[in-house]
């Protein structure tokens, strides 16, 4: 679905990506883990043509990536926000129909999302009324509503209580079962144990560990995530 | 850009302003001719004179009427029983040569500023009147004919015949001038404060995945500036419909009051004694500020004489692009910081050129066409001010088209060199930009 092949990207003298390659097979959940300042965002910046690349190829469906396709991508980042002063429904309309849906799908649409997460008393509300929880329900029912095939989910889960992180859990294995491809960048090696399939661990600048999530526990003799993960980067310090 | 605008015709503080301003325009327009069509109140004054030169001298006027009344207890009673008088002028017995003092008693009310001008006015003209005519035999009425002399100096242009009204002309302009300086630096700072709500909410980041940054800023920018011209249209229309219908509903009131001085004028003849009187009432009605009438005749004919088509077509093309050249680097500041604290190290340099302009009014004032106002006007930085200045006065319409085409040239440089800055800073968090730092931006 996805190649990413030998990207460098420096910021000044601040090398933030370094010849890193990987690929993200169709209908996965890829976990891409690292320690703060790894790269992780960066990365995922430059797949969404956010930032441009120094070095390297992406390729999507096998072809070189161009604008057309970041638009069959859906990309809640970590950094998330929202027009405070603005109402719920409106504005998850009109961040809908950036993503190029007309109003009446966008609509429809959201009508179902918020019935199916419980939070259609929250169309006419401000977004400012809300918790910031409430929040992040919004923005990933913004970021999947243009039935993207490739999603891209930055730290999801932070900010949300334990019942709604397994939710959003659910909602992503259901979006998978779709057929939809999910690049899953978190801390949170538990919930990456659980719904990922492949994992790749990037630590200063550089992939450091890739492969099938059984085959790296299995190299690793069973060990948790955690634990490898733990080792892996004081290792490569 | 559809949601920058629509968000922001939905404000309520949006139609609180288009009404609000209309309401004052008319307010400014109706209120004095009304005021100058209304009967003036009059007040009654007593004059006690024990001096000798006042008695039988105090001329009545549409605001104040005197009566001569003897004796201070006599007035002093009157005073006392009568609601409809206000005051009594005493003059006393003379010590010496000529009265220095005089008083003027009131019960409980002091009488208003109006009252006292006048009563100052004909005691200084009465006791002028006694010298001239004592020390250097002048009769009133000669000295009457003498000062009544009225003259006016008007500036005409020799080809159009028309007047110059250079007055109103630097009202109209400097209005013009600072309405454009208000409208550029009220929605460019709306700009600026709508990308750092975006910068500061993370919104950008879900945002620019769809759009580019340079169309998100562009979408902001002609947004916000469509709010301005709607706003803008909206203060046209409303205010012109509603000096329409003051005019249409009063229309016997402005024809009073604009032919006020032609009747006046006409009614005095030529007789010394009346002509005299007319001096005096003109006198003291111009120095208490109650006899406008012929000011605003002469504000009417002045703005009839402005050409009010070229102006809004000219305002809206200097408020258009001034404000998208400088909405542009309003943008890029925004972008460039995280909180408004910080970004007045970027509004401040912004600013400067179409605050110097608005600070030179002064200077434009005194040479219109000076090399000063010239080069302001031709300065695509400060031009939407200092030409919308110069307008009204007349000017060629080389400068004109030049500094048209300059501005329109530098608008499209500001916003690539916006769009440069805006890029790089949008997503960048945590960083405090300095001015060296955008200067790199603008090499790279």
């Amino acid at each position: 679905m996805l190649q990413i092949s030998n990207i460098s990207k420096s910021f000044g003298n601040h090398v933030a990506l370094n010849d890193v390659s990987l690929s993200v097979r169709r209908g996965t959940v890829l976990g891409l883990l690292g320690p703060n300042g790894a790269g992780k965002t960066t990365l995922i910046r430059i797949i969404n043509h956010i930032i441009q690349k120094d070095k390297g190829e992406l390729y999507f469906d096998g072809r070189p990536m161009t604008d057309k396709d970041v638009a069959q991508i859906g990309y809640l980042p970590e950094e998330r926000g929202l027009y405070k002063k603005m109402k719920v429904g409106d504005q998850a309309i009109y961040l809908a129909r950036l993503r190029g849906l007309d109003r009446v799908t966008a609509e429809t649409r959201l009508r179902e999302w918020f019935e199916r997460l419980d939070i259609v008393g929250w169309w006419d509300r401000k977004v400012e009324e809300l918790s910031k929880g409430m929040q992040q329900k919004v923005q990933f029912v913004v970021t999947v509503l243009h039935e993207p095939r490739l999603l891209i989910l930055d730290e999801p889960f932070s900010g949300f209580d334990p019942v709604n992180a397994d939710m959003l859990k659910r909602e992503i294995m259901r979006l998978k079962s779709q057929g939809t491809t999910v690049i899953l960048s978190t801390h949170d090696t538990a919930s990456a144990e659980e719904i990922c399939d492949d994992i790749v661990l990037i630590n200063k600048a550089k992939v450091v560990l890739s492969g099938r999530l059984g085959d790296i526990k299995a190299q690793h003799a069973g060990q948790d995530l955690d634990k490898i993960f733990i080792d892996t980067v004081t290792y490569k310090l | 850009m559809r949601r920058e605008y629509l968000t922001r015709i939905k404000k309520p503080s949006f139609w609180v302003l288009t009404l609000v301003v209309p309401v004052l325009i008319a307010a400014i327009y109706a209120v004095p001719v009304f005021l100058a069509s209304q009967p003036p109140e009059r007040s009654h004054v007593l004059v006690v004179d024990d001096s000798g030169l006042f008695r039988g001298q105090f001329l009545s006027g549409r605001s104040v009427v005197y009566h001569d009344a003897g004796s201070l207890d006599y007035a002093e009673r009157q005073l006392a029983q009568h609601d409809s008088l206000d005051a009594i002028v005493y003059v006393p017995a003379r010590e010496t040569t000529l009265p220095a003092v005089a008083y003027l008693y009131y019960r409980a009310e002091a009488p208003s500023v109006n009252v006292q001008t006048d009563v100052n006015n004909q005691l200084q003209n009465i006791l002028r009147n006694v010298i001239l005519l004592d020390v250097h035999g002048i009769a009133p009425e000669d000295y009457a004919l003498i000062s009544s002399t009225n003259i006016s100096l008007r500036a005409v242009d020799i080809e159009t015949g028309r007047d110059g009204f250079l007055k109103i002309k630097v009202v109209v302009g400097v209005l013009l001038a600072v309405l454009v300086f208000i409208a550029v630096f009220m929605f460019g700072s709306q700009v600026m404060r709508g990308v750092m709500e975006e910068k500061t909410s993370r919104i950008v980041e879900v945002i620019v995945c769809s759009v580019r940054p340079f169309q998100l800023m562009m979408g902001k920018v002609v947004g916000i500036g469509l709010v301005g011209l709607t706003q803008f249209s909206l203060w046209v229309v409303l205010s012109g419909g509603a000096l329409g219908c003051i005019r249409i509903c009063n229309t016997d009131l402005f024809k009073q009051v604009e032919g006020h001085r032609v009747t006046e004028i006409a009614s005095k003849g030529s007789d010394a004694t009346r002509q005299y009187e007319a001096a005096q009432y003109r006198a003291s009605q111009y120095e208490a500020g109650v006899g406008a009438d012929s000011d605003i005749q002469e504000l009417l004919e002045g703005l009839g004489s402005i050409r009010f088509g070229i102006l809004v077509v000219l305002f809206v093309f200097y408020f258009v692009f001034g404000y998208l050249l400088y909405a542009s680097l309003f943008a890029a500041a925004g972008s460039l910081v995280d909180n408004e604290t910080d970004s007045q190290q970027f509004v401040v340099p912004i600013t400067v050129p179409l605050l110097l302009a608005v600070l030179l009014i002064p200077v434009m004032v005194g040479a219109p066409s000076g090399s000063v106002s010239t080069l302001l006007s031709i300065i695509p930085f400060t031009s939407p001010v200092a030409m919308l200045f110069r307008i009204p006065f007349g000017v060629p319409g080389w400068q004109v088209v030049l500094s048209m085409v300059l501005l329109a040239a530098t608008f499209p440089l500001c916003i690539w060199l916006a769009a440069k800055v805006y890029r790089v800073a949008i997503l960048r968090y945590g960083k405090k930009f300095t001015v060296g730092d955008v200067f790199r931006i603008f090499m790279r």
